[in-house]
């Protein structure tokens, strides 16, 4: 049967919308969270915030409401801040929407100061309600606008508000003896960003002025750790035909597991999808209708467009199924978490930023979920105000066409701004690729002789 | 296995919508060109497609339920009526552009809104492709601006630009600064010709970006409307360091591949299937350009091109 224009054949997971109501309820949380007589921190980069929840702070991660506002489609106002506050239209939306926020919750009810583009007050209320910081942690690696990102906003907030920046090393992965979670660069940078966290609970204990709970630390970790577990697990099972989920469905899943709070509600929202994803197997239910094609998505999330392309992949029968952001990111190596002393495992995680590896490793994960996956191609989303994410991509499709014999293409948006994204460009060169893939079939030299076989680092 | 091929007879349509001119393409159960038409438009129009459509059809004296399938292409190939099948232009650029010149390893097609790089394997089948991003960037709107700017007929600004010198710096490559770059220069006093030529070199330099994504092969096909800008063609091939062969009518490579393809699935045993979701529906036929319903602000209707046997098989 042919699909009309507006028949959805997505099969979206169903508990998705139970995780969407816990993150409502965090961040309802969080606007009165100064109320409830809790000091926020407002950060960004990786998962800082099981030693937050530790040190008894609220936590903001900036990039996490940015996405957000533009899932919701209420970016708008905080850019036009930003835009009016001076910051240009090329920064990374993520901060450009954030450093907009930073503005309006500055400006609390009144319009903000200027030409007096911003009054919406409809959606710029959404906008403002982050409560005010009382400290900045910073802790990006691999993106030198993440770096300075709350180096910023601490100057927005007129240099009142305590700041604490976590470095981190990039990883090249040159040297000899490295390699993916090996090598003695990697054990360097692990005990250098380890020690800083050592240093940052310090600052947090004299910024709250209470002791730190290691404790709850070690208990928080310990539910993130199975948390992280499960949905390693999740993932593991999407390689059946037909995949029983998709990358769109992982995307639903990527603020509870990037910033919601250790404990067993965590636990059971990702027992519930590993579980799901397991019965959708046992009955070979798949996460689209009519799985034809398994694609690789490369790129940071387009929040503005997550349903529009979700329908749009699978209207063309292609099911997405593994990606850099979701198999690459967030808790991905949950064996490097000690629960009893976490901050080692905690630090090598902040290290495995996808956008903090040399070309050499970004490829061989590459590859190596390409081949996991089954994949027939690459849709890399060339993410406008993303230069970190996207400063690779030509050389993995270079790579996976030459390595494995798999087709590549290219599509421009951006994270939080759909004013970069243009359909006609994304849908033709996708149905261009999907042609190419049919008469490679017909021709039965689809797949290279060895498909499917284990990746191994590159010497 | 190798699929069977079984013989057909009768003729096939490719259809061409494109951004700025509808092509159409009749071939005989032999692949071979009976009849061609390229209507001009001013944005993708059903009316030009009709006409297109209805000029090929006239020349080569078939009437439209005589075909034996129809296959549309370009960026309105959803709106065509009666294709019973919609393969993108990378494809059908790839097909056509094979079978015109046979042994292409590198098609690039420059359209009036991209431009694109196209390997091809033997068998005229993609093997990889690129295509601008952005903007208008090295596409006909970017001649068309360089055109109105200097204030000289479409027709005639190759002729110009190869008359030219080509050492003006062109930095900018979005068309509507390039126009504002273009007139500056004009008003430092720059020869146009010597423009016209700069600009050229500088498009040349934009596609060979373009052609660095999928890798420089040869033989190396211009096609699109701007193969006809001979100083494009120069400056292109002084770019590659090789020859760039235009084939006959450089603008209907892309109809032609697609009728080539409704051939070929017919010749499968798997006449091309209605996939082109509720077109005929959302275009009903009517009477013609007057006809209510007429949707065309853009289109005049004007044949651009009307051609009729030409010797090559698929």
């Amino acid at each position: 049967m042919t699909a009309t224009a507006t028949e959805d054949l997505t099969n979206r997971l169903t508990i998705t919308r139970q995780g969407g109501q816990m993150i409502s309820d965090y961040w309802d949380e969080l606007f009165v969270a100064r109320e409830s007589g809790k000091k926020i921190v407002w950060y960004n980069g990786g998962a800082l915030n099981p030693i937050f929840q530790a040190a008894g702070l609220a936590w903001c991660h900036g990039e996490a409401f940015a996405a957000r506002l533009a899932a919701q489609r209420l970016e708008g106002p905080a850019q036009l801040a930003g835009a009016e506050y001076g910051y240009n239209a090329e920064l990374c939306s993520y901060s450009r929407t954030h450093l907009g926020c930073a503005v309006l919750t500055l400006g609390g009810d009144d319009e903000v100061p200027g030409t007096g583009v911003v009054g919406l007050h409809d959606q710029a209320d959404l906008a403002s309600r982050l409560p005010s910081p009382d400290l900045f942690v910073n802790n990006y690696a691999g993106c030198s606008t993440g770096q300075q990102w709350d180096e910023v906003s601490y100057r927005v907030f007129g240099k009142n508000v305590p700041i604490f920046n976590v470095s981190h090393p990039f990883l090249w992965g040159n040297k000899p003896d490295a390699g993916y979670l090996v090598g003695q660069e990697w054990e360097d940078a692990s005990r250098y960003v380890r020690d800083q966290l050592v240093e940052l609970i310090a600052f947090l204990e004299h910024q709250t002025g209470q002791p730190f709970d290691h404790d709850l630390l070690a208990e928080s970790m310990t539910h993130i750790k199975r948390a992280a577990e499960l949905r390693c697990e999740g993932l593991e099972l999407c390689r059946a035909t037909p995949a029983p989920a998709t990358f769109w469905d992982w995307i639903a899943c990527v603020a509870p597991i990037n910033f919601l709070p250790g404990d067993q509600a965590l636990v059971d929202y990702f027992q519930g999808v590993r579980d799901e994803i397991q019965g959708r197997v046992d009955a070979g239910v798949g996460g689209i209708r009519d799985e034809r094609y398994r694609l690789y998505f490369d790129g940071i999330m387009n929040w503005n467009k997550l349903g529009f392309l979700s329908r749009r992949f699978a209207e063309h029968g292609a099911a997405v199924l593994a990606g850099r952001y979701i198999q690459n990111a967030f808790w991905q190596e949950p064996d490097l978490i000690d629960t009893s002393d976490p901050l080692l495992g905690m630090a090598q995680h902040y290290l495995l930023c996808p956008t903090n590896h040399g070309s050499k490793t970004i490829d061989y994960l590459t590859r190596r979920d390409c081949e996991r996956y089954d994949v027939d191609g690459l849709v890399f989303h060339s993410t406008r105000t993303c230069r970190a994410f996207t400063g690779p991509q030509r050389l993995l499709a270079k790579s996976a066409r030459d390595k494995l014999g798999i087709p590549s293409i290219f599509f421009e948006g951006d994270v939080a701004d759909a004013s970069f994204y243009k359909e006609e460009i994304l849908d033709s060169r996708l149905v261009a690729m999907l042609e190419a893939i049919d008469i490679a079939r017909e021709r039965g030299d689809h797949k290279r002789p060895g498909a499917g076989a284990e990746v191994a680092w590159p010497q | 296995m190798a699929p069977v091929s079984r013989p057909v007879r009768g003729h096939f349509l490719g259809v061409d919508l494109g951004s700025t001119t509808a092509k159409a393409v009749v071939v005989d159960e032999d692949g071979v060109i009976v009849a061609s038409s390229t209507i001009a438009m001013g944005a993708v129009s059903r009316a030009g497609m009709r006409a297109a459509v209805d000029a090929a059809l006239a020349s080569a004296g078939v009437a439209a339920d005589e075909l034996g399938g129809t296959v549309s292409t370009g960026y309105g190939r959803r709106l065509v009526p009666g294709a019973q099948k919609s393969f993108t232009e990378i494809t059908c650029h790839a097909r056509g552009t094979a079978a015109m010149v046979p042994g292409v390893r590198l098609v690039v097609d420059v359209g009036g809104q991209d431009s694109k790089a196209i390997t091809v394997d033997d068998d005229g089948l993609v093997v990889d492709f690129a295509m601008n991003d952005r903007c208008a960037s090295g596409t006909g709107r970017f001649y068309e601006v360089l055109a109105r700017a200097v204030e000289v007929p479409i027709e005639e600004l190759g002729t110009l630009a190869l008359s030219g010198s080509d050492d003006l710096e062109v930095s900018s490559m979005c068309a509507t600064f390039a126009e504002t770059e273009i007139v500056s220069m004009l008003a430092m006093d720059h020869h146009v010709a010597d423009i016209a030529s700069s600009v050229h070199r500088a498009i040349a330099a934009r596609t060979l970006a373009l052609v660095a994504q999928v890798g420089r092969r040869s033989p190396v096909v211009l096609t699109g409307g701007v193969a006809q800008n001979p100083a494009a063609v120069h400056f292109l091939s002084r770019a590659l360091r090789t020859e760039v062969l235009v084939p006959p009518r450089p603008q209907i490579t892309g109809a032609y591949g697609a009728a080539l393809l409704a051939l070929e699935a017919t010749r499968r045993g798997r006449p091309p299937v209605d996939d082109v979701a509720g077109a005929d529906d959302l275009f009903p036929r009517t009477g013609g350009h007057d006809a209510p319903g007429h949707s065309c602000a853009g289109c005049d209707g004007t044949l651009v091109e009307l051609g009729s046997t030409i010797p090559v098989r698929g």
